[in-house]
């Protein structure tokens, strides 16, 4: 189906400043494109662009068939409707009376709003769970009622397309979902919806397709696990994450783990890190921020620990889902301890599949931090990691009780590297 | 309170023409001789039927009913002026002295005044057209500094406006030490004053009037979307940028009818759509209506104070109303910031 609103490689902007160049996306009906991208990068000049507020200065809109510039503000009203970010009521008009004025480009000059307008209204405040406050004075209500008010009205213009801009800023989170759900009920309807979205989870759950806007372009357009990957997120917002599926709606899940530039400490030296199901993730982190050039022991895809070591770029063995290490990877192990100046292990339980990383660390025993006992709990190989463990232990390596005092173990492990000697 | 159904919008209109008419027989009423309403009638049923004049007939046919028309007339544009500029800066506190009109329409009529200082005759054409010439000016300039950063901003026009009625006053004061045999009669003008008051100028200003509140009595949907901000009215299918200019001119057509037969008369349009505001509520479709006869009746009553309070000697009702709408609009501003 051809699209409601296209942008044919329109530059768009203000009077002396150009916001984005060269968009080219089509909204079909039915369709719900999330636009997401840092702030300031031109989503919302996008959307100001269809209504006249911000200025198309190469390529051109389409509106239903015809150019923009070709509608008048009333035409062009009857097609778009608008959820802005913040709604304004400094002035007394009952909310029933506020919906209505969404009317206005149905209405002739002198002509009054009708019964069916009213009945038009109330039905659109009656989905937009704003019913209960027709005759409440707009300046008296809350932004997250104003923001509902704000789609009533706009549904009111019975558009075609709806543009929504950051609309569920001022919502909580039981009205985030429920206008969410509202407008994707809309657009299977057929309407054609273009939002701009702050909240990747929210906008990976609600489109259909993505489109990104940074440093002044649009690109690339794409469904949400085309677009939300782990490179774009660090090449975009500075962030690294890890991107997965959430488990209950299954749509794409964002967890940013840290930002570019925050990492600050001037620590060096190597550190190896053995971890799995979660037990590594936040020291980790910990590490990288502090500088220290880590490395983690194998670990299974799919696990947490896997997740964020690769979201964080470190240097590891990754094995398949539900893998075991086999003679191969410990042999990989084997280097990484080999070159590491403190070796951390997590309190992860040991079985079969993963004691080739603790048996990797023999010659390292000396410079091995292990945290917690290790107990029956953690003991699901017969017994023979307690020997290896053991055998660490009397060949110098040191248990510590929390990842706190790891972090001073290690801390006096690389020590002798000194703060900028290069290895 | 649901859309003011036709009703209650015909009640208000027509309690407040029955307060108007009231307050007219009242001012017609007072004077050096009194006069009581049978006899205002009876002289009024004359002077239309071209009976034969009685005794009195004169004093109430020739000087009060003009003046007291007069009166309303000015008090209608001013306040319907207000309403315009309050709706589109969405600010209570806009109105045309802000904006700087009022002072041009002031000096383009000092500019009329003097030129034709010795053909009266040429007056009563002269100086509306430079009243509305010096009004018109003043917002194209005052539009243009504001919006020289691109769209036409509410604050940059509100702050352009206040920085040349400084200039303009200044012109006009200029214009008048340069003209020094007519400053006297110039001076009490500003100061607003209805004594100069006529059958001629009450026809001067009544299609002024009725031109300037046609356009936006047709719009007063649009009206009420202009106070949801500029962006949102375009949104919602206002052209917003030609729906401005419209009320500008609207406006500046209102505000030289006001100067040009009564001179600087403040804040009768800051304070009547304030109190009409507070009573009916924001919706133009009653709000401006009621304004305009709400401002009838204020400057109505305003200048039958004005020449009866100190009688026989007369004060410029423009005294009168800032008397009044002083304070008033320092009550406003402590309300305001009381809100924050």
């Amino acid at each position: 189906m051809s699209a409601r609103l296209a942008y044919e490689a329109a530059t768009v902007g203000y009077p002396g400043v150009t916001v984005v160049r060269d968009a080219t996306l089509g909204v079909a009906p039915g369709e719900v494109v999330g636009l997401i991208g840092p702030n300031g990068a031109g989503k919302s000049t996008l959307l100001r662009a269809v209504t006249g507020a911000a200025r198309v200065s190469a390529g051109r809109i389409i509106l239903s068939g015809e150019p923009l510039d070709t509608l008048g503000p009333r035409e062009r009203a009857r097609i778009v409707g608008v959820v802005p970010q913040t709604v304004s009521a400094a002035f007394a008009f009952s909310a029933r009376e506020f919906v209505l004025m969404g009317r206005h480009p149905h209405l002739g000059r002198l002509q009054h709003v009708s019964a069916s307008d009213i009945a038009l209204a109330e039905e659109v405040m009656e989905r937009t769970d704003t019913l209960r406050l027709a005759d409440e004075p707009v300046d008296t209500l809350s932004g997250g009622d104003l923001q509902r008010l704000a789609l009533a009205q706009a549904l009111a213009q019975q558009p075609s397309v709806l543009l929504l801009d950051e609309a569920t800023s001022h919502l909580d989170l039981n009205h985030r979902l429920q206008v969410l759900d509202l407008v994707r009920d809309l657009a299977d309807g057929g309407l054609a919806v273009l939002a701009v979205f702050h909240d990747l989870d929210l906008a990976a759950r609600f489109s259909d397709r993505l489109g990104v806007v940074a440093e002044g372009s649009l690109g690339p357009i794409g469904s949400p696990p085309e677009v939300l990957t782990a490179p774009l997120l660090a090449q975009v917002f500075g962030v690294r994450a890890v991107v997965g599926t959430d488990a209950v709606t299954g749509a794409v899940a964002v967890t940013p783990v840290l930002r570019e530039e925050a990492v600050t400490g001037d620590r060096c030296g190597r550190v190896l890190v053995v971890g799995g199901s979660g037990t590594a993730a936040p020291l980790l982190r910990r590490l990288h921020l502090a500088g220290y050039e880590v490395a983690a022991a194998a670990l299974n895809r799919g696990d947490v620990d896997q997740a964020v070591a690769e979201a964080l770029g470190l240097e590891r063995v990754d094995l398949p889902a539900f893998g075991e290490i086999d003679a191969r990877a410990e042999a990989e192990v084997v280097r990484m301890a080999a070159a590491a100046d403190a070796v951390v292990v997590c309190e992860v339980p040991f079985g079969r599949a993963n004691l080739g990383n603790l048996r990797a660390l023999g010659r390292a025993a000396a410079r091995s931090v292990l945290i917690g006992e290790f107990g029956p709990e953690r003991e699901f190989s017969g017994g023979e990691a307690t020997d290896v463990v053991a055998r660490l232990v009397s060949a110098g390596a040191v248990t510590v009780v929390d990842s706190g005092e790891a972090l001073a173990e290690v801390e006096r492990l690389t020590c002798a590297c000194g703060p900028h000697s290069d290895r | 309170m649901p859309v003011p159904t036709r009703v209650r919008r015909a009640t208000v209109i027509v309690v407040l023409l029955a307060v108007l008419a009231a307050s007219m027989l009242v001012a017609i009423g007072f004077g050096a001789v009194s006069v009581g309403p049978p006899d205002i009638g009876r002289a009024i049923a004359r002077a239309i039927t071209g009976e034969a004049r009685a005794a009195g007939d004169a004093v109430i046919v020739d000087l009060r009913l003009p003046r007291v028309i007069l009166a309303a007339l000015v008090g209608a544009c001013l306040a319907s002026a207000g309403v315009l500029y309050q709706a589109l800066f969405r600010n209570p506190l806009a109105d045309p002295y802000i904006l700087g009109m009022s002072a041009g329409a002031g000096l383009g009529a000092v500019i009329a005044l003097t030129a034709t200082a010795s053909a009266t005759a040429l007056r009563f054409g002269v100086v509306p057209a430079g009243a509305f010439v010096g009004a018109v000016l003043t917002i194209v300039v005052v539009v243009r500094l504001a919006s020289m950063r691109g769209t036409l901003d509410v604050t940059s026009l509100l702050l352009a406006g206040v920085a040349l009625s400084y200039v303009l006053a200044a012109l006009t004061s200029f214009v008048m030490v340069f003209f020094r045999e007519s400053m006297a009669s110039v001076v009490f003008w500003m100061m607003g004053g209805l004594t100069a008051a006529s059958w001629p100028y009450v026809f001067m200003v009544a299609p002024m009037l009725a031109a300037g509140l046609a356009v936006p009595m047709s719009a007063t949907r649009e009206l009420n979307l202009m106070l949801l901000g500029e962006e949102r009215a375009g949104e919602l299918g206002v052209d917003v940028e030609r729906f401005k200019r419209l009320l500008l001119a609207a406006g500046a057509l209102l505000v030289a009818g006001a100067v040009s037969v009564s001179g600087l008369i403040g804040f009768v349009g800051l304070m009547t759509p304030h109190m009409v505001r507070l009573i009916i509520g924001p919706d133009h479709r009653l709000l401006l209506p009621a304004s305009a006869i709400g401002g009838a009746i204020v400057m109505v009553l305003a200048d039958l104070a004005a020449r009866t309070v100190l009688a026989p000697v007369e004060i410029p009702v423009g005294i009168v109303t800032a008397l009044v709408g002083g304070p008033f609009f320092i009550w406003l501003l402590v309300r305001r910031n009381g809100h924050r």
